[in-house]
């Protein structure tokens, strides 16, 4: 409302009042100055009537000026009335503007300021309320974005109130633990989780309460009925008054590490035994020469030699295990050219026919042409490949034929090499087994002693390295054939 | 008459040092590959003791010890082994072994053993 002048108002309301009071005490006072003339000229009765007249016209004047006054009171409160109510419909505030005179003044001001202070705090209180709103969405999608982190975390996660009941719960505890989250909420975990143990833990944090960590290795049966291991980590969650509103589960599968480990200790298990045995003949030799246990120069020469073999055979297991190792570990270093597997093929038979034709085996070779060429690291294929041709020759009794073929499949792209003895062959249940470490087929140990790691390498070395597959079929009494695949250069 | 040992390993170099170790010192030594060919030649030879490798193929020295504690022999048994700390002790009593040697071992402290065991009848047949 558009500021008035106050300062005129006031006066308009005193100056009617004034003005009516005047006229009216000019007519009474005429009337009474005329009914008094008239009394001294001794015209008393006739002048009687004339004073009820005067009185009449003078009350009546009176009434007058007092309706038209009590209007324009009404009218303003009124009108004050109407705005206030306006202003409650429609709940906008605003000033209270009053008509006509302002003899309401007193109250229209205060009311105004009242009007005024009172607006600009709902003002207040409005955006306050707003700033709330928008703080309360915002705090509602970070619980759902948190609750949506720990619905997609692999590990089952489970958190419980200060009655034990079942808070929230993640889709990998569902699995784990055989509940259904919306059909489990706020029931006792007692009738929830399947697994006593898990329960007892959760008690049992709880009722300790300190904010604790605790870390438990457990069992649990899975629904396909494995049985796989986890690491339980179960905290307090804690008020800011440092009391206990619940309990935080979360179990984090460990059974494959718990499996890596376990080969991890098998391994220097079986390396320890493996390194020992020859070591403990070279021991026992020297010691037996110190002794003087070997009297004549023939023994003596013999021993040396046993020595020597011996020694030559640590050497060479432990350089296995060193190779295995380091392709296992990957930090092996691979020197990477073109290299012709028909040219490796020929230098292992080189160096392999001999002990064949000690044992009077035929190497038969059937050799692509040169040019075709695969990308390897050249010593590594040829280790790959000695070890295969040495196993057929060693396993194969006298008289036996060992057969070696390098061919390209041009329509695929490889060259396949192919390593086939009529040997012993391998059990069809060890057959899995024969490329693990250290791993020497039972009823094939009279043939020769391994290190039980050529073939580990081998696959190692075409697999790993290379990108290959190293595959075997054999037939007990019958031989058995190995053969992998390299892709050839263009 | 001289004492009668069997020795068992798949090894054949160790086979090979036991045997001219205790022949040189008196013994007469049979030997055998595995605990099989040991089972089969016992009943006729009767050796006075044994020498056995722990890590066989078909069958682990201590089952062969087994085999024979429950035949009922009393024969004292030496274990040798490169896997000591595979072996618990109630195993070993359990299986009657009278002694255990550790590989790489000394044939000097083999013999020794062997000499005690067959010396003193006492320390035979289970005792450790």
């Amino acid at each position: 409302m558009a500021a008035r002048d106050y300062r005129g108002s006031p006066v308009t309301t005193a100056k009617r009042l004034g003005l009516a009071g005047v006229s009216l005490i000019s007519l009474g006072a005429s009337a009474a100055y005329f009914a008094t003339m008239m009394a001294m000229r001794n015209r008393i009765e006739a002048e009687t009537n004339l004073n009820y007249v005067v009185l009449g016209a003078v009350a009546a004047l009176t009434a007058v000026v007092l309706l038209v006054f009590h209007r324009t009171m009404s009218r303003s409160i009124e009108s004050i009335g109407r705005q206030l109510g306006d202003m409650t419909k429609s709940g906008q505030m605003g000033l209270v503007m009053p008509e006509g005179g302002d003899e309401l003044t007193p109250i229209t001001q205060p009311l105004n300021e009242f009007l005024t202070a009172t607006k600009s705090q709902v003002d207040r209180l409005r955006s306050e309320n707003r700033e709330l709103q928008i703080q309360s969405r915002i705090a509602e999608a970070e619980k759902h974005h948190i609750e949506a982190i720990i619905f997609s975390i692999s590990d089952a996660v489970i958190v419980t109130n200060r009655f034990d009941e079942l808070v929230i719960a993640n889709e990998a505890a569902e699995k784990l633990l055989g509940f259904k989250l919306d059909r489990s909420l706020h029931r006792n975990i007692d009738g929830v989780i399947s697994d006593s143990t898990l329960v007892r833990l959760i008690r049992e944090t709880r009722s300790h309460g300190r904010s604790q960590i605790r870390k438990v290795m457990e069992e649990t049966i899975e629904q396909k009925g494995l049985s796989r291991t986890f690491s339980i980590t179960l905290s307090c969650v804690m008020t800011p008054a440092e009391e206990v509103s619940g309990v935080v589960a979360v179990l984090h599968d460990v059974t494959r590490e718990k499996e890596i480990s376990r080969m991890k200790t098998d391994f220097v298990s079986n390396v320890s035994h493996e390194l020992k045995t020859p070591l403990a003949s070279i021991k026992a030799y020297v010691e037996m020469l110190v002794d003087g246990e070997a009297d004549d120069p023939a023994t003596q020469r013999e021993f040396y030699e046993i020595i020597a073999s011996e020694a030559d055979r640590l050497e060479r297991l432990i350089e296995n295990i060193l190779n295995i190792s380091r392709i296992e570990s990957g930090v092996v270093k691979v020197v990477r050219e073109a290299v012709s597997p028909t040219v490796v093929v020929k230098e292992v038979l080189d160096v392999a026919a001999p002990q064949a034709r000690l044992k009077n085996i035929a190497l038969v070779e059937l050799l692509a042409p040169v040019y075709y060429q695969v990308e390897a690291d050249r010593d590594m294929l040829y280790q790959a490949v000695m070890n295969l041709v040495s196993n057929a020759v060693k396993y194969t009794p006298d008289g036996g034929t060992v057969k070696v073929t390098v061919s390209v499949d041009e329509r695929r792209d490889v060259a396949v090499c192919q390593v086939a003895d009529t040997g012993v062959g391998i059990p069809a249940d060890e057959l899995p087994h024969i490329f693990d470490k250290f791993y020497r087929v039972r009823a094939n140990s009279k043939q020769g002693k391994g290190t039980g790691l050529g073939l580990t390498l081998a696959k190692h070395i075409i697999e790993t390295v290379h990108d290959g597959k190293l595959m075997v079929t054999s037939e007990q009494g019958k031989g058995s054939t190995f053969s992998f695949e390299l892709p050839v250069m263009a | 008459m001289s004492k009668k040992v069997l020795v068992v390993d798949d090894e054949a170099h160790i086979l090979h040092v036991v045997s001219m170790k205790l022949k040189n010192a008196g013994y007469e030594v049979l030997t055998a590959m595995d605990g099989e060919e040991a089972l089969d030649i016992w009943p006729s030879e009767n050796p006075d003791l044994l020498i056995t490798d722990f890590q066989m193929p078909l069958m682990t020295g201590l089952e062969l010890c087994a085999r024979l504690r429950a035949d009922g022999c009393r024969t004292p048994i030496i274990m040798l082994t490169a896997r000591g700390f595979d072996l618990e002790a109630d195993e070993m009593a359990q299986a009657g072994i009278s002694s255990v040697l550790a590989k790489p071992f000394s044939p000097r402290e083999l013999l020794g053993k062997v000499d005690s065991l067959l010396a003193d009848p006492a320390k035979a047949g289970g005792k450790r």
